[in-house]
């Protein structure tokens, strides 16, 4: 008997029709963002421009990418800054080891890939509640990254290796590209595959799941480890764009990734939410710090202005589960 | 109610907990590896040091036995004390200083409190944002610099002493009696742990909880104000980073303590025993020079057992 | 003996019985909506002093929402409350309490890591004479006299976890006693009792009644309502349908009102004469749950019962046999081969378990009916992995058609569906999935009585097409009309089997009852 959940649990939503309403919802905003943005400041609607929010936002969508399947079982992965800065330190290291920037790539790729596995063991099989195992990895990655860097930077790569992050294919970044990629690959793995609809249904009802026969454990390890993956690929076009390699790298990445999935629709209690709202939740956010920094308003105001989205983002959620 | 649940026989392990072995193992280990780690100015040195955090996992142990979490407590940490110290630095008044430091953990407090219990919003988002926000105020306000010229009477609520016991001892001891009093011989103390356990079973009983829950925030921010008075003396300055990642060392703390995640079980003198546990881990590894990314790892990865343990625990039936 | 007058036909609705004085609460007109269902309907309620009145409906007939509104859980959307003959408003739990009205849940509304007594008094807590503290010492000692008058052997420091379900039903029981209760409402007291509590609890209840306590009792057991009920309300999809006295009614006539037709209490059935090849073989199977000692059999065609008191062991049979509970001894055989590993495991061998609680583990209800029929069936739908929305839609279509789902469309959300058709959608998904042995946990738990006979016939159905299926009920006329075998269960251990021939309520009650 639940007093409280009782009255509100009412009537769930019905699912496509919702979705589409809520993403048609969301790309009017950012359509209103750039609008406004437009006429705030001259700067905005330049090629220069536009092309600099795509390339920040495909940063910040590799890594909320990754995050969306996690949110989708109803899960939280709180390591993924932290994981990008051990990710990217090491694959630094290697390249400037063997001068090879694949065996680098394939380092960070491996590393990033680890952590989320070791994380989607705590939660698989230790039972660990997500969000308290991750915040725990963070401060081990974050305590070993620092160890292993002393506090040097590790600086200058190979050009073609740079490429990734920051070279131009007709005109546009690599990294827009890769983001469409993986936009892609994303969506026709959470839509098309029997394990994205495993994912989904995990989500929606874990202890459902487990008596329907789905290897919950494995799919969650699977998880934990494709977003641990992503902070592996993000931490290869951070290296390439930055061209060197600290300890706090990603660190301030973590919130905003959490907030691209949340404004993209996803629901933290599981089962709602699709890759590619959470694209459009990445460019909404990557407009709003954009406009920030155009409108010459003080870089400090970021993590508050991400905080509240987060919070906002919630609550909009759980409003409209009410309402529906 | 399914056979399951009915035939469920409740185990509980032995109540000494795996934090006595864990604190009475490191001290073991430190007094044999480190010839400094058992004098007397070392284990005087080691309270000192654990009482910013037992301010902290205090209220954190509450708020965690009410099912929730606070994340922004480092945070809100940080941005009390660089108030308390711009306001010292400009006014000369450590009470105003100090009120101001308390004000803003009740704001705070009160705020994650709202998210947790008026809009319903998962603590740990909830305090992840305020967690956020409270960190780019903390860079607003301090235009990212460090705050210096702290009055030097400051500097005596954490180095000073009283008949020799030094002033933060007798602050953490007064705050630990204090939480002791109100966790086992008041109502709120009660309703907390039927606020984790049951809270169907407080509406029933007329108890108005959410308001309740507010003031367990309220109590945490609170706290972090008064804890940042001690941050700010022992460090003599206001630094925009100074205590981020602390509420960690606290959740840490009570989670090692014994203080479970789920059903309102909770142990105050666990706590204390978590916080003795990570004070020494961080002494003996300062003393043996180890750096102190690596205390945080080593943290993590006590934390990540313990959990486990408490798993265990739970999972036994 | 009571004496059970001829029934006469009446009205359903007959006119109250004759009334002594001015009841001590009465309800009228009180109707509760939630979004999507109508939880009361018009209903009036009264119960006089020193009285016990019986209240009785299925499953989502409106008891606990009556006895909700009138605990002041729930605000009631109209209506109209008197106590003692005047007119009051009950808004809020501490309301109902300043009427001195309690209620027992079946639920429990007890905090596990309070102990005893602070359990008991939660929300009156004694105050000290230091402000702001709380008197202990007073609370255990009058914890332990709340203790002594329900018999309940325990210490009041005990933490309530450490309790059992019986002790811990006590404690619910004795916090309501607590609060000097002028009425006491209690929901399935007894369900979780042991014969001696049970009796210590009717003692009790004695005593309240003779000093005055009106006492509202929710009860399944016809053998309570006729052993202690002065008066009897019933109450059908949110409606009053009928008010009897136990001296003027008969039990056939109870279950009349509450079904709203003649029940026919025999499932259509139709019993092979042989059986096929054995699908389960279950051999010295022990589990962590507490369950030793399994061996069962179950055939090819044919529905083996598996039966015993609530507790018994035989949702944990099923979940250890489903691979949901770790298996410590004994082996599981499906179609001869030994089956290791969970639930996925299970689900690949061809077993299928359609678990008793629907809302929480059978279905995703933020999910659609297709969503939920092609989840268990995803691996065999889709060999080669690659997901199709359209052939996935187009399997839930045939299953909505063959199962006569009742569903606007496949799109619609399952939290939408009745009961009835929920327990559809979950058999469905096990269908879809191939399943050749279905695990029936309490299959018609929460489902009115037209969607009950649908169901028997659609395992009837199953079993006639050859497959295999273990089923528990609670309700042990439906094993004797529907199973072909039982094994019956007592403290975890399977403590005999019943042929058809054998089967009877009678046999099933006698063995699965504590030898005494």
């Amino acid at each position: 008997m639940s007093l409280a959940g009782d009255i509100s649990a009412g009537a769930p939503r019905i699912h496509l029709s919702q979705d589409m309403r809520q993403l048609i919802y969301r790309l009017l905003a950012a359509g209103l963002l750039c609008l406004a943005l437009s006429l705030a400041s001259e700067a905005f609607l330049t090629a220069n421009n536009i092309l600099n929010v795509l390339r920040q936002a495909s940063l910040l969508f590799f890594l909320a990418s990754g995050l969306t399947l996690v949110i989708l079982t109803g899960g939280l992965d709180l390591s993924v800054g932290a994981n990008i800065g051990l990710s990217a330190c090491l694959a630094a290291t290697v390249i400037k080891a063997t001068g090879s920037p694949v065996l680098g790539t394939l380092t960070g790729l491996a590393a990033g890939c680890m952590v989320g596995i070791c994380n989607g063991l705590m939660v698989a099989k230790l039972r660990i509640p997500s969000f308290i195992a991750t915040y725990g990895m963070l401060w081990v990655l974050h305590g070993v990254t620092y160890y292993y860097m002393g506090g040097e930077t590790i600086h200058g790569f190979p050009p073609g290796f740079r490429q990734i992050g920051s070279g131009y294919f007709l005109g546009i970044p690599i990294p827009v590209y890769l983001m469409v990629g993986f936009l892609v690959a994303g969506t026709l793995f959470a839509q098309r595959t029997v394990w994205g609809q495993q994912i989904y249904a995990i989500g929606a009802n874990p202890l459902a799941a487990r008596l329907t026969g789905i290897p919950v454990d494995r799919r969650l390890i699977l998880v934990y480890a494709f977003s641990g993956a992503m902070a592996g690929v993000a931490s290869i076009v951070f290296l390439a764009r930055l061209n060197s390699a600290e300890g706090d790298i990603g660190e301030a990445m973590t919130l905003p990734a959490i907030a691209a999935v949340l404004i993209g629709g996803a629901s933290l209690f599981g089962g709602v939410g699709t890759v590619f709202g959470t694209f459009v939740g990445a460019l909404i956010l990557t407009l709003v710090l954009n406009g920030m920094n155009l409108l010459a308003v003080n870089a400090s105001w970021q993590p508050l202005v991400t905080g509240v989205i987060v919070i906002f983002a919630v609550w909009l959620d759980m409003h409209g589960r009410k309402k529906a | 109610m399914s056979d399951a649940a009915l035939s469920r026989a409740p185990v509980r392990l032995p109540a000494v907990p795996g934090v006595a072995v864990a604190l009475a193992g490191l001290a073991l280990l430190f007094a044999v590896a480190t010839p400094g780690f058992l004098s007397a100015g070392n284990l005087s040195n080691i309270m000192v040091q654990s009482v910013i955090l037992l301010l902290l996992a205090l209220p954190m142990t509450l708020i965690i036995m009410t099912e929730g979490l606070d994340l922004s407590m480092g945070a809100v940490l940080t941005l009390a004390s660089l108030v308390l110290a711009l306001t010292v630095v400009s006014t000369g008044s450590l009470m105003l200083g100090l009120a101001g430091a308390v004000g803003v953990g009740l704001a705070f407090g009160l705020i994650n409190g709202w998210l947790v219990a008026g809009l319903s919003i998962p603590p740990f988002v909830a305090t992840l944002g305020t967690m956020g926000a409270a960190q780019g105020l903390a860079l607003i306000v301090s235009d990212g610099q460090s705050v210096v010229g702290i009055p030097r009477f400051v500097r005596q609520a954490y180095s000073g002493d009283v008949l020799g016991i030094p002033n933060p001892v007798l602050i953490g001891a007064g705050f630990y009696a204090l939480f002791h009093v109100l966790l086992y011989h008041t109502r709120f103390g009660t309703y907390i742990c039927a606020l984790g356990g049951n809270r169907d079973a407080l509406t029933l009983a007329g108890v108005k909880w959410k308001r309740l829950l507010v003031s367990v925030y309220m109590l945490g921010g609170a706290m972090a104000g008064i804890a940042a008075l001690l941050m700010t003396a022992r460090m003599n300055s206001g630094h925009p980073t100074a205590a981020i990642g602390m509420e960690f060392d606290a959740i840490a703390a009570v989670a090692l303590g014994g203080t479970s995640f789920e059903k309102g079980n909770g142990w105050i003198f666990g706590t204390l025993m978590g916080v003795l546990t990570v004070g020494v881990l961080r002494n003996g590894l300062n003393l043996m020079a180890v750096p102190s990314s690596v205390q945080v790892a080593c943290i993590g990865a006590l934390v990540i057992f313990a959990l486990f343990l408490d798993g265990m625990r739970s999972h036994k039936s | 003996m009571r004496a059970v007058m001829q029934a006469t036909p009446r009205l359903e609705l007959a006119a109250p019985p004759a009334t002594p004085g001015t009841p001590l609460l009465e309800l009228k007109g009180i109707s509760k909506s939630f979004p999507g269902v109508r939880a009361l309907d018009d209903v009036s309620f009264a119960v006089w002093p020193g009285e016990v009145h019986m209240l009785l409906g299925e499953n989502g007939a409106g008891k606990s929402s009556l006895m909700k509104v009138m605990c002041g859980a729930y605000q009631a959307d109209a209506g109209e409350y008197f106590h003692n003959g005047e007119k009051v408003e009950i808004r809020s739990p501490a309301d109902a309490r300043r009427f001195g009205i309690a209620v027992i849940f079946q639920e429990f509304s007890l905090v596990p890591y309070l102990d005893v007594a602070q359990n008991i008094f939660l929300g009156r807590e004694f105050p000290s004479r230091v402000p702001g503290l709380m008197d202990r010492r007073r609370l255990y000692r009058e914890a332990q006299k709340v203790l002594d008058l329900i018999g309940l052997d325990v210490d009041p420091r005990t933490k309530v976890h450490a309790l059992g379900v019986a002790q811990q039903q006590m404690v619910e029981i004795g916090k309501a006693l607590s609060q000097d209760a002028r009425i006491l409402v209690m929901d399935e007291p007894t369900a979780a009792l042991s014969d001696r509590e049970t009796e210590r609890l009717f003692e009790v209840m004695r005593q309240l009644q003779a000093k005055g306590v009106a006492i509202v009792y929710i009860s399944h057991r016809m053998a309570e309502v006729f052993a202690l009920g002065d008066r009897i309300t019933v109450l059908r999809d949110g409606k009053l349908v009928g008010r009897a006295l136990p001296g003027e009614t008969t039990p056939d006539e109870l279950v009349r009102m509450m079904v709203g037709r003649n029940v026919d209490m025999t499932y259509p059935r139709r019993f092979a004469t042989e059986r096929g090849p054995a699908v389960l073989e279950v051999k010295g199977l022990a589990a962590r749950n507490g369950i030793r000692d399994i061996d069962l059999t179950v055939h090819a065609g044919e529905i083996v019962g598996l039966c015993g008191l609530v507790g018994s062991g035989r949702t944990e049979v099923a979940r250890a046999i489903f691979g949901a509970d770790e298996v410590t001894a004994g082996e599981v055989r499906i179609f001869g081969k030994v089956k290791t590993g969970g639930p996925d495991a299970a689900a690949f061998a061809g077993v299928g378990l359609i678990p008793e609680s629907r809302k929480t583990e059978g279905l995703a209800l933020i999910r659609s009916v297709a969503d939920n029929l092609a989840v268990a069936g995803l691996p065999k739908l889709f060999p080669n992995m690659v997901f199709s929305p359209g052939k996935a839609r187009r399997s839930a279509d045939e299953l909505i058609a063959r199962l006569r789902i009742a569903t606007p469309s496949a799109n619609q959300n399952v939290a939408l569906l009745s009961g009835g058709n929920q327990q559809k959608v979950v058999i469905g998904k096990w269908l879809a999935a191939g399943t050749r042995l279905f695990i029936f946990d309490e299959p018609t738990r929460g489902i009115d009585v037209g969607a009950k006979s649908e169901i028997f016939a659609l395992i009837d159905q199953l079993v006639a097409e050859g497959a295999a299926v273990l089923m528990i009920s609670s309700e042990q006329a439906e094993i004797v009309h529907v199973c072909d075998r039982a094994y019956v269960m007592r403290a975890k251990r399977i403590v005999g089997e019943l042929s058809r021939a054998e089967l009877s309520e009678e046999n099933i009650v006698r063995m699965g009852m504590h030898d005494e």
